[in-house]
């Protein structure tokens, strides 16, 4: 008799996209052979495309169109899934298996309470009593951490914050009581002290319940607290395996060594050097008693934040979510009214933002939006100098001028965030403000943006505001931080005493949440 | 990238479009280049005659070669459409972007004519029009372009509402890009798998708005020949001469089936694409 029981076996599982065209295509999936033992938390990691999600979708039985098993079989407890009716193999989600995914924005119909989003889950697995059934979702919302589950019960979604509305997510796939738990990056639009929460819930529940889960992520951070056992991901296939002990201290192939690599963005391995700063000049952009608010709200989202930035600084501005960090470059950027004065010496200022896929237009090509810049400034140029000016403005992020006729969902994240980065830098401002340009990204990816962010500022002497939720970068890269907490600074000051003697309760709390998060020897 | 299935859907959509559509274009070309006989001649002696050799399509009650004026028809057909939709689209696009895209009081104003407009029945308005400036085939057409533009107006400013909180836009306005080049250059290329099918729908029921005012008499006047035109002027002789209703009529549907055909063409190769 085997020491583990697996309650899913994956058997040399190969998944490809045939079309008309071309019916043998390069597998997305390549003999696959892993099991998951009862009760473990397997988590699979590795960058995006590596076909981490693919396998999750292909368990749970939720694969795009078009998607095709070509080869091998998933048995969940001795039932082969991949020869099931598709009637049956319906039932098995939500009762068997639950799937918790990446974005809890979407996850939850808008229209819907709180309640009414789980009681559906209970409804549609033949929970009749509605008494019965209210008591269950208040006692799960109460289970999920929720100090209060009626208000919670009777909340919109929009009423929530992305850490609540995880929650809920958490809440609704429990209900039913899986045995299989698949969570597809839970906590990668979530920030530290969130991610803690959420981890700390999942943990608590997969105990309490018995439930075996299986944990994607490109954040190895959060692998490296939750997990059992690690699988690395690369191309389709398993490159590596081990527990997570092991594979973090001791990782066998070199790989999975890349990837922890870049995981810590050690500024040594990545050779990152920033410019040196000079305080004695005046400073690109000064910022005094900015205030501001939603339309729609009657108190302040920004309430008195004052800053400066110095020429040839990186800036690190750092806070836990909803703080008002990016009203707060809003209102630098000029994109919402506010009080208080802000006065820049450069009349263009970069701007980087979050998310690489909503950053670029979709209907124009590269070239187009290399040339807006241009344009929008009232820049005249010959054809030859436009072409000039926009193959430099592309090799300066490391690009290739062949992208130039490209469309951006034919690019990488990645590189959809160099074409954000190259459209600021060919105006040469003396200031970049980039808000969270790491955070969708996965660890290889941001490294490599961390490092041409780190070598424009060295070369050009481009001043940056850098807002991130990482406080790791921050420490390697930013010479002096501030701190925000509900709408104004909280803190500022040299990085290297912010960091090791906060004075201020959120530094503390965002300082903690890392040490739980990365470990103690990672903030060295 | 694109799936199989809806890339062969899409491609069957469009071929079926192309080939009903083709007809009608071809009868457009023909009335330009080869009309057998002069549309608007009539002749005594060759009254209502069947489907023959020499009348490919039969004579009418005033003795006109009905193939003649189904050629002659179908220009005007297509004429009327594609303007009333270019009016539309025009003053749609004209009126939907910005007041999308700046919400608030521009908003307001700008949605209050649009929805004025839209609580009436749209062919009533375009016969009261019609009415009061005088039964002309321009009439017809400024007057349906009007109806039919707060329909692309509401295309627009929903997909402006949409667009302007994305990043690209908000980029845009960093980089000091003016509003208006925002609206037209980084916004409107995008509402295309929106404005689209949209328009093409829209010349289908453009064309059948028209075929009723004209069978009202309130369209195409005489003598010029419209498909609705033809279908009015034969109401006496359904049973008697039944070619003067069919080819009329076929054209018509050749047109609506082909246009909507090609919208969901449009419409599914769209959808089938995705930008991630």
């Amino acid at each position: 008799m085997p020491r583990h029981t697996h309650i899913v076996k994956v058997h040399h599982l190969s998944l490809a996209f045939p079309t008309r065209h071309d019916p043998n295509p390069e597998p997305v999936l390549k003999d696959i052979d892993f099991g998951i033992r009862d009760g473990e938390i397997l988590g699979l990691i590795g960058n995006s495309g590596s076909g981490k999600t693919m396998t999750a979708m292909a368990i749970a039985g939720l694969l795009p169109e078009g998607a095709v098993i070509t080869e091998g079989s998933i048995k969940f407890a001795g039932e082969d899934l991949t020869a099931m009716k598709p009637r049956r193999r319906r039932q098995m989600l939500g009762s068997n298996i639950g799937v918790i995914f990446q974005e809890p924005s979407t996850a939850l119909d808008p229209l819907m309470k709180i309640g009414t989003n789980l009681d559906e889950i209970l409804l549609t697995h033949g929970m009749k009593d509605k008494a019965e059934r209210r008591k269950r979702v208040l006692e799960m919302l109460g289970t999920c951490g929720f100090a209060d589950p009626e208000e919670i019960y009777s909340r919109y979604p929009h009423q929530l914050s992305g850490g609540q509305r995880q929650r809920v997510l958490i809440a609704g796939a429990a209900l039913l009581e899986p045995r299989l738990l698949i969570c597809d990056e839970p906590t990668s639009s979530l920030d530290t002290v969130t991610t803690i929460q959420i981890l700390n819930l999942l943990k608590e529940i997969c105990h309490k319940m018995h439930m075996t889960v299986l944990f994607i992520s490109h954040d190895l951070s959060a692998v490296r607290n939750f997990c059992d056992r690690v699988m690395v991901m690369r191309g389709g296939e398993i490159v590596d395996r081990d527990t997570t002990q092991e594979m973090l201290l001791h990782p066998r192939s070199g790989y999975t060594a890349e990837l922890l690599t870049n995981a810590r963005l050690d500024t040594r391995m990545l050779g990152l050097e920033r410019a040196t700063v000079d305080y004695s000049a005046s400073p690109v952009l000064v910022a005094r008693d900015i205030t501001a608010r939603y339309d729609n709200s009657s108190s302040n989202v920004l309430k008195g934040a004052s800053l400066e930035i110095y020429p040839r600084e990186m800036l690190g501005l750092i806070g836990s979510s909803g703080c008002g960090k990016t009203t707060l470059v809003k209102t630098l950027l000029g994109l919402m009214p506010h009080g208080g004065s802000i006065t820049c010496s450069d009349k263009q200022t970069g701007a980087v933002f979050q998310d690489p896929v909503s950053c670029l237009n979709p209907a124009h090509t590269i070239e187009w939006h290399l040339l807006e810049p241009l344009r929008a400034a009232g820049i005249k140029l010959t054809k030859e100098e436009r072409r000039k000016r926009v193959a430099s403005a592309l090799q300066d992020v490391g690009m290739s001028p062949e992208y130039l006729s490209r469309k951006p969902r034919q690019l990488s994240g990645g590189q959809r965030q160099r074409i954000a980065i190259a459209m600021s830098l060919i105006l040469e401002p003396s200031l970049i403000v980039a808000d969270e340009p790491f955070s969708s990204l996965d660890s290889s990816s941001a490294s490599e943006i961390l490092k041409l962010l780190t070598d424009i500022n060295r070369e050009r002497g481009t001043s940056f505001l850098l807002i991130t939720h990482n406080i790791h970068i921050v420490r390697q890269i930013c010479p002096r931080v501030i701190v925000m907490d509900k709408g104004s600074v909280c803190e500022e000051g040299l990085t290297s005493e912010v960091l090791s003697d906060p004075k201020s309760d959120a530094a503390r709390k965002l300082l903690h949440a890392e040490s739980v998060l990365h470990g103690e020897n990672y903030s060295e | 990238m694109q799936s199989k299935a809806s890339s062969f859907r899409a491609r069957t959509f469009f071929i079926t479009g192309a080939v009903f559509l083709g007809i009608v274009l071809l009868a457009f070309v023909m009335s330009l280049i080869c009309s057998p006989y002069d549309p608007n001649a009539t002749s005594a002696r060759e009254i209502l005659l069947p489907p023959s050799g020499a009348h490919l399509f039969g004579t009418d009650n005033f003795g006109r070669d009905v193939f003649s004026r189904i050629l002659d028809a179908s220009k005007y057909t297509i004429f009327i459409s594609i303007a009333g939709v270019a009016i539309a689209l025009f003053l749609g696009v004209l009126s939907g972007l910005p007041a999308g895209y700046f919400g608030g009081f521009p908003d307001r104003v700008i949605m209050l004519f649009n929805n004025s407009i839209m609580c009436f029945p749209g062919i009533l308005l375009a016969l009261v029009a019609v009415a009061v400036f005088g039964p002309s085939m321009f009439n017809v057409v400024w007057a349906l372009g009007l109806v039919f533009a707060p329909t692309f107006a509401r295309v627009c400013r929903a997909g402006a509402m949409e667009l302007k909180t994305r990043d690209f836009i908000m980029h845009a306005k960093v980089m000091r890009v003016k509003p208006v080049r925002i609206m037209y250059s980084h916004i409107l290329p995008n509402l295309m798998p929106q404005l689209l099918p949209a328009t093409v729908i829209g010349l289908a029921n453009m064309t059948l708005f028209e075929s009723g005012m004209s069978y009202l008499g309130l369209g195409v006047q005489p003598p010029d020949a419209s498909f609705g035109k033809m279908l009015a002027d034969c109401k006496a002789y359904v049973l008697t001469a039944p070619w003067l209703v069919i080819f009329p009529s076929l054209m018509l549907i050749f047109y609506i089936l082909g246009l909507y055909f090609l919208s969901e063409g449009i419409r599914v190769s769209y959808s089938g694409r995705s930008d991630s």
